[in-house]
């Protein structure tokens, strides 16, 4: 029996990471699994307004802070929501406005920071544990983050390839997504998608013993309902008209290779499981703002899922 | 100055439209249905309706500020069971949001079978000239448990259709509705008592085959019923004691939360905020609107005896068939204004819309509640299985289905004094309430770093956060509804601790809710499953 933890979509929250890291012994996993979606939304400007003050916005309410102790608590209560602190002045900021390559460098040099450290932070925790961490950036990671985990010595980058995890279960993963509205920086057509997950099921020697670690989820399995939007990407019927935007290409190829096991995320709102055929399909849900970490355990035995549980975390 | 840089990311979208946000938590405090439903109920209470609208209007918005508090701290999250969980524990969470959001739903679908009848059924076939069938709606048990399968059967449909078509049905209905809504109260204001009079007396008579004198007798039942109820005035003390019937109407304007937003922070809380408290605002006015033009065209005293000539028959106090044999539908009556079929027929539809963009609401809570539980290992996963073909949660839905059909027949047959149950399904939810509120009170306190970096964390009053003082305010006014439903010392709700039914029903609600949890926790337990620790936090060093 091998008991594995699954979670997804932490958006850059150091929280959710610590947690996660600290998940198996706390769960008594074996083996940890992150979804994609690591990285964070929004970059908080701590704009210096002279002598030690600072003046931050967060979640549109103004705070002015002024001593090292204050500081250090602002960036903590930022961090603590997946955004990235960043120390500026008001004519950087009035630069900034107008110039949206230098904003989008400065967000991906907060990311990578982020993610360099969280990689340290990884191979600290689970030095001597013999744990490895299996993880997969999703649509809304940048692709330089993918050679900051590749340099890491406890957590292995997953993406497009055939992992044997310990329990001698096989699992393909991938971050890539069907079209979003926001045009991120991992999304392909569904014929694409489908070129994609043949390749790695092509290599699979044992299909109906494996995972699918994808982070999109399938189409209309549930856990792919999200908030339908209007053009201007504004929730329709103040989001209460909920569609599935699953892909249609891991629905098929779930359906056609039957899997034991399908992890998904992507869809925050999606927590729940699903059954396509003999499949067992998990979305945990996301509720990294809060500091809070969703996740699975799954109990996997010979050829079958013991058990599972959503957890709260 | 830019506060804020957001890149392209899934997720990030608009505010959604507060008028949206409005129209949803304005149906869930549907003026219509449990508005005009509970109002000929409440006929023997010497408290103003109107002061006690406004009254409890106040406490309520408090209640708006606590839930829009807490979604603003934790939005898609799923609403009270995960709040409650987290901030109170997972055995508190999960009974209180079992039976508030699903157990005591089975009581809702023979009132919701009660209204459909009256709102419905019966003012349509009235109108189209069906009298025998709607007579036999209006005042058998075989019509009035036939209505509660046929709200099933509707409310069925509705969730296999999905929530973005019930949606849809919704925003139709409000429209329409509203429309309806205005044609009863131009029709009302516009007329005149002695022509109400004629138009009852004519227009009864060709529908439902009434005597001559139907006004007289009526009001002369009302009389005798013990009518009283002002429609204002009266002292704080006896306007407080009408509350506890009135929040069977209005206590639900969380109902229309939404629960979406992300990155932006203290927009979604004022959006909520606004799509919640306008709703409370609005259909309070609306409610006294109404209530004006009834009193002047209908007349306060005859309306009031209706009611009570009505529900003295119903509820078994005589056996006096009141002399109008239908429920006293107030857009009947205005309709009964005029002589125009059409516009008789055009009124009694647009004002079933009320009914159809509100009835699903009985069951949308409660699969996702039993859709959680099972998510969470409290119940078979086979409880949450979704048919390929249809989309539809068939055992989600039989679990409410199945319950709900033997309630409603022992409330339609009033075996083992159900009947008397009507404001049962309203505690136990204000039980639910409260556990939230209390989370909401003590979440700055238990929760900090949570609170803390929330987009509520500014909102104080004299140094206290916000959720907290509303969360006192709120959860006072629920102890004083508990405290007189339960404990009735003026003998005016039957639900207290006088009624062995509804003792044993409630009762029979919470141990059902605690055996299930405790039950499924050590199954789980047996199976290498600790469900106490799958919800507890994991350490962050």
């Amino acid at each position: 029996m091998t008991t594995i933890f699954f979670a997804t979509d932490i958006h850059g929250s150091d929280i959710c990471w610590s947690k996660f890291l600290n998940a198996g012994k706390f769960y008594n996993a074996d083996q940890l699994i992150l979804g994609g979606d690591m990285t964070g939304k929004a970059v908080v400007p701590f704009v210096h307004m002279g002598g030690s003050k600072y003046r931050i916005t967060l979640l549109e309410q103004v705070f002015d802070v002024s001593t090292d102790e204050e500081l250090t608590d602002m960036k903590k209560r930022v961090r603590s929501r997946g955004y990235y602190p960043y120390m500026t002045t008001p004519d950087e900021i009035t630069e900034l406005e107008k110039d949206p390559d230098r904003v989008s460098e400065i967000f991906l040099a907060e990311v990578l920071k982020v993610v360099e450290q969280w990689m340290d932070l990884a191979d600290k925790k689970l030095a001597g544990t013999g744990m490895t961490v299996y993880c997969c950036p999703g649509n809304d990671d940048m692709d330089e983050v993918d050679a900051i985990v590749q340099a890491s010595k406890s957590v292995v980058l997953a993406e497009s390839r055939v992992t044997m995890l310990n329990s001698g279960h096989e699992m393909i993963a991938s971050g890539w997504s069907n079209r979003t509205p926001w045009d991120t920086h991992r999304e392909e057509d569904e014929d694409q998608l489908k070129v994609r997950y043949d390749a790695m099921i092509a290599q699979l020697k044992d299909p109906r013993n494996s995972i699918f670690n994808i982070h999109v989820p399938p189409y209309k399995s549930n856990l792919d309902e999200a908030a339908e939007l209007d053009e201007n990407l504004r929730p329709k019927m103040a989001g209460q008209a909920l569609k599935p935007v699953g892909s249609t290409a891991l629905r098929k190829a779930i359906e056609e290779t039957q899997p034991l096991l399908g992890l998904h995320g992507h869809i925050h709102e999606g927590r729940g499981v699903s059954r396509i055929g003999e499949t067992l399909c998990i979305n945990p849900g996301s509720m990294y703002e809060q500091g809070t970490l969703l996740g699975t355990i799954v109990r996997l035995g010979k050829r079958k899922v013991e058990d599972y549980v959503l957890t709260t975390g | 100055m830019s506060n804020l840089f957001v890149r392209k990311a899934t997720g990030l979208v608009r505010s959604w439209s507060v008028m949206d946000a409005f129209i949803y938590a304005l149906f869930s405090i549907n003026l219509i249905t449990l508005g005009l439903y509970s109002f000929s109920q409440m006929y023997s209470f010497e408290g103003g309706m109107v002061n006690a609208l406004i009254i409890s209007a106040i406490f309520i918005f408090f209640e708006v500020v606590v839930y829009a508090a807490l979604i603003a701290v934790m939005p898609r999250s799923g609403g009270d069971y995960v709040w409650q969980s987290r901030i109170l524990g997972g055995a508190v969470g999960f009974i209180l949001a079992v039976t508030g959001w699903w157990f005591i739903l089975w009581l809702w679908v023979p009132l919701y079978g009660d209204m459909f009848r009256h709102i419905v059924l019966v003012p349509i076939l009235g109108v189209l000239g069906a009298k025998d069938i709607a007579l036999w709606f209006a005042g058998t048990q075989n019509g009035a448990f036939t209505a509660s399968l046929l709200t099933l059967a509707i409310v069925s449909i509705f969730i296999m259709l999905g929530m973005k078509t019930y949606a849809r049905i919704q925003k139709f209905s409000f429209y329409g509705g509203m429309l309806g809504l205005l044609i009863v109260i131009a029709l009302l204001l516009m007329g005149s008592p002695e022509a109400f009079k004629a138009g009852l007396d004519a227009n009864a008579a060709s529908m439902f085959g009434t005597e001559a004198g139907l006004y007289d007798a009526t009001a002369a039942l009302g009389v005798e019923a013990g009518a009283i109820t002002p429609f204002s005035g009266g002292g704080l003390a006896v306007v407080f004691l009408v509350i506890p019937y009135m929040v069977f109407f209005n206590l639900w304007p969380n109902w229309g939360a939404t629960l979406y937003g992300e990155v932006r922070g203290a927009t979604d809380f004022k959006r909520n905020m606004a799509g919640m408290g306008w709703a409370l605002g609005v259909t309070t006015l609306l409610a006294i609107i109404l209530l004006f033009a009834i009193r002047k065209t209908i007349g306060w005293e005859f309306y009031v005896q209706s009611g009570a000539a009505w529900w003295n028959y119903a509820w078994g106090y005589t056996d006096v068939i009141p002399a109008l044999p239908v429920w006293p539908y107030p857009a009947l009556m205005a309709a009964f204004l005029t002589t125009n079929k059409f516009v008789q027929f055009l009124v009694v539809a647009l004002m079933s819309l009320w009914w159809f963009g509100w009835c699903a609401t009985v069951f949308l809570s409660s699969t996702r509640v039993i859709f959680a539980a099972a998510f969470d290992r409290l119940l078979p996963e086979s409880v949450a299985k979704v048919d390929e073909r249809t989309g539809t949660p068939v055992n989600a839905l039989l679990l409410m289905v199945v319950p709900s059909v033997i309630v409603a027949y022992l409330f339609n047959y009033n075996l083992l004094n159900f009947q008397t149950l009507t404001l049962c399904s309203t505690l136990v939810i204000a039980v639910t309430f409260l556990g939230t509120t209390i989370s909401a009170i003590i979440m700055p306190y238990t929760k900090p770093d949570l609170y803390r970096s929330s987009p509520i964390a500014q909102y104080n009053v004299l140094g206290i956060p916000l959720i907290s003082v509303a969360g006192v305010i709120f959860g006072s006014f629920l102890v004083f509804l508990l405290y007189q439903w339960i404990f009735d010392p003026n003998g005016l709700y039957g639900i207290g601790i006088t009624n062995t039914s509804s003792v044993i029903y409630m009762l029979a609600n919470y141990a059902l809710a605690a055996v299930i949890y405790f039950g499924f926790k050590a199954y789980r337990k047996s199976k290498g499953i600790d469900l106490g620790k799958v919800q507890a936090e994991i350490p962050v060093e």
